[in-house]
């Protein structure tokens, strides 16, 4: 793969990082917030993986495959936190 | 050669959904109305990026890629759906009115 395409891809999935760190200050309530943490993981997970086509490592996947489970994990907790006003 | 030129096309596509979808999720005013954007960032976006990993030619790579495709696409419903069912049945604070949830005669 060309590292030209690549490195305008990470350009661009920088440029919607910051796309999601406003979405995440416009938030007004927890659950906006919970949805904006995962928009912002997904977007973390598509540069992790353009970073690995980069520089032609794997390990680069790995790592975004465990904030993918971090994410769900967090994403459940605090859903469930929000209706029932505590983790359990 | 061709297969530069698919990923190529995968990798824009994909970034074009993020895009798409962070922008939706900009201008919704609901959280109803913005879950469908963030399942289109969250789901599909990530998927076609990561399909692009077979122009890569490595085989860790691709490996690896096909072990998250499959991971993000349980997970990805999964967490709409529990962002959503706590939405709809977190409990109303009476300064909220209406304003960030559904109607209250659909609840159970």
């Amino acid at each position: 793969m060309p590292g030209v395409v690549v490195s305008i891809a990470v350009g661009w999935a920088t440029l919607l990082l910051f796309g999601g760190g406003v979405l995440l200050l416009r938030a007004p309530d927890t659950l906006h917030r919970v949805l904006a943490l995962d928009v912002l993981v997904a977007i973390v997970i598509i540069l992790l993986t353009l970073l690995s086509y980069l520089r032609g490592r794997s390990y680069y996947i790995d790592a975004a495959l465990a904030l993918a489970l971090l994410a769900l994990t967090s994403t459940l907790v605090a859903a469930r936190y929000v209706v029932r006003g505590g983790p359990f | 050669m061709v297969l530069d030129v698919i990923a190529a096309g995968l990798i824009a596509l994909g970034l074009l959904l993020a895009t798409i979808g962070l922008y939706g999720l900009l201008r919704f005013p609901d959280i109803f109305h913005q879950l469908h954007p963030a399942g289109l960032v969250t789901g599909p976006a990530v998927l076609l990026v990561l399909l692009a990993a077979v122009a890569t030619g490595s085989a860790e790579i691709i490996t690896s890629a096909a072990l998250v495709l499959l991971f993000v696409l349980v997970t990805s419903p999964l967490s709409t759906h529990a962002i959503a069912q706590a939405a709809r049945r977190r409990p109303r604070r009476p300064e909220d009115g209406t304003a960030s949830g559904g109607s209250e005669a659909t609840r159970p």
